[in-house]
């Protein structure tokens, strides 16, 4: 069984869990859940659908951990689980439409995923709101590129999309933002 | 061709928003028991056999309507073996459905 806080690197922690130690996953998940919430919480609307997000990506993790080859560190493959998971949460949404009301965001213990501004900001707030009006694709593209900071050959193999492909989606996906920033009031 | 000042204008929303990192401390307390209470949940045989039950609904779906295509045959065949009786000897068929007192 995994001593709670392990040091065991995260191969060994794998193949433990593979072998029935639950509680080697347990430590896994503890080690990795603040980067995949980190990326999550880009997406999520509120902090349920944020806590359903990550609890998705660590169910599949668990279910399809004997497809992890180990030729890549965990947490890379952990994030593409994460990302795949994201791009659902926004297709979802999209066939769904309806936004979730403020009433309903109260009563289920909502606490802003982003920080309160200590002072108002209507420029950023037009901005999340511009975001939120892209498609999944771009929107997925556009916030790994430059809110997460990752680069354009990471994102090709966090979507499986090619670097050209991303590229050219990046640059849509800005394009339109822009287009949106100026239409918003 | 871009605006230079939007450009310029969205690189630093996209630097302001970046710099917001969410605090989701509250929400990842006890994370990784839930997740492991989710996983106990799903393993257990009950959820298996829903899944299961759930990937053969396309079978079960097909067995209903062969049935029904198999229903619908019979009694089209039903149909046209009475109507051949009826157009052979009308009164045997009378005496079949109770018609002769």
């Amino acid at each position: 069984m995994a001593p709670a806080e392990s040091t065991l690197p995260d191969k060994r922690l794998v193949a433990d869990t593979l072998s029935g130690d639950d509680e080697a996953f347990a430590e896994l998940t503890r080690r990795h859940k603040s980067r995949v919430f980190g990326v999550a919480a880009r997406f999520a609307r509120d902090a349920s659908e944020l806590d359903d997000i990550c609890q998705d990506v660590f169910v599949q993790a668990y279910f399809k951990l004997r497809q992890f080859r180990g030729d890549s560190p965990f947490e890379h493959w952990l994030m593409r689980i994460t990302t795949y998971k994201c791009y659902d949460y926004l297709r979802k949404r999209q066939r769904g439409g309806a936004a979730i009301s403020t009433d309903a965001m109260l009563e289920s213990g909502y606490e802003p995923v982003a920080p309160a501004p200590v002072e108002p900001h209507p420029a950023l707030d037009r901005f999340h709101s511009a975001l939120a009006e892209l498609s999944p694709k771009e929107r997925l593209v556009i916030t790994l590129l430059e809110l997460e900071d990752r680069t354009l050959q990471e994102i090709s193999e966090l979507t499986g999309w090619s670097v050209n492909n991303v590229k050219v989606r990046a640059f849509r996906a800005r394009a339109a933002l822009r287009k949106l920033m100026e239409t918003t009031p | 061709m871009n605006d230079p000042q939007s450009d310029a204008q969205l690189d630093s929303l996209f630097a302001q928003a970046r710099a917001r990192r969410a605090d989701t401390s509250a929400i990842e307390y006890g994370f990784e028991t839930r997740v492991m209470a989710r996983l106990r949940n799903e393993k257990q045989p009950g959820s298996i056999w829903a899944l299961v039950s759930w990937r053969m609904m396309p079978f079960f779906a097909a067995c209903v309507l062969g049935l029904v295509v198999w229903r619908v045959d019979m009694a089209s065949e039903v149909d046209d073996a009475a109507q051949t009786a009826s157009a052979d000897n009308p009164s045997a068929l009378d005496s079949l459905g109770g018609l002769e007192l």
